[in-house]
């Protein structure tokens, strides 16, 4: 699969329809976001991150495509993409947050294997055009139904001791594709008291719930990060199901 | 709104919305009169028997 991508984008930088391709790299076993600017550079440490799940190697490539595509001023810029980093780039279009440089950006996508949609439960393990992989099923999720058999006490008992784990890094909001705000609320000591750890519970997190209504994208990619593994994703996924069918 | 509430353990019937024009000034004393007197039937708040910080300095 990593063969069949690498030369579509050599193909792709050699033909000049891009200059310059961000993708991932490993640098000495750590895989990072890298912006590849010639064909050659590719056979130095290209990767694809994460395949099977496990070791967190995905990063939110729609939020950093849209920092680079607005202020690269040298033609199109090509991105690795899978199906959660198309539906986050989607977004920041729906919201009008790559305004002038959409068009500069070349989706190169990829389906993830079965294995990786599962850890996740992925809602749609591919982008709409895939260049390698084998589009899988799309796996539904149980985490949602356990909670909703609970009581009302049990909720939130059950919520406060997720939260009160938080040691309020900020990783949710920092990793998050679709967090795109200049000013953040959960930094605003008016409404959310700053320099409380663990923070204003549940008014941190329900807070920032709230603000993914309409706009989480259910990467997983917070859930994967919180480094007190506070089941966020759980929460938003309610957000999302609620402002979509009421 | 308040099914969001409901999922976050917090019960729904202490969230009230209510579309209540400028110029119907009895009908807005009326709506928050009895939204006070359902909180007050309903009691403190679950997240009330927090511990409070106390304020740093």
């Amino acid at each position: 699969m990593i063969e069949e991508i690498k030369e579509h984008v050599k193909r792709l930088l050699d033909e000049g329809t891009i200059s310059g391709f961000l993708g991932l790299k490993d640098q000495h076993g750590t895989i990072v976001p890298h912006l590849y600017k010639t064909s050659d550079d590719l056979d130095d440490g290209f990767s694809i991150g994460a395949t099977e799940g496990g070791a967190p190697a995905r990063y939110p490539m729609a939020s950093l495509i849209m920092t680079i595509a607005t202020t690269y001023e040298n033609g199109k810029v090509g991105v690795l993409l899978r199906g959660c980093d198309e539906r986050a780039l989607n977004e920041l279009l729906r919201w009008n947050q790559i305004p002038e440089a959409a068009d500069r950006i070349v989706r190169v996508g990829f389906a993830c294997k079965k294995e990786l949609a599962e850890a996740h439960e992925c809602r749609k393990p591919f982008p709409d055009e895939c260049i390698a992989g084998e589009k899988t099923e799309p796996v539904s999720n149980a985490s949602l139904k356990e909670l909703e058999s609970m009581d009302v006490t049990g909720r939130l008992n059950y919520w406060l001791r997720e939260f009160d784990r938080c040691i309020k890094c900020y990783g949710c909001r920092d990793v998050c594709p679709v967090c795109f705000c200049n000013v953040c609320t959960l930094e605003e000591d008016s409404l959310i008291r700053t320099g409380d750890l663990p923070p204003e519970n549940p008014m941190f997190h329900l807070t920032r719930a709230v603000h993914m209504a309409g706009r989480c994208i259910d990467c997983n990619l917070c859930t994967e990060v919180c480094p007190a593994e506070i089941p966020l994703r759980t929460l938003y996924k309610k957000v999302a199901e609620i402002v979509n069918h009421g | 709104m308040k099914k969001f509430l409901d999922y976050a353990g917090i019960d729904e019937e202490r969230l009230v919305l209510k579309w209540v024009s400028s110029a119907e000034g009895p009908r807005f004393a009326q709506v928050v009169t009895d939204f006070v007197e359902k909180i007050r039937k309903l009691g403190p708040s679950p997240l009330r028997a927090r511990p409070v910080k106390e304020e740093a300095g």
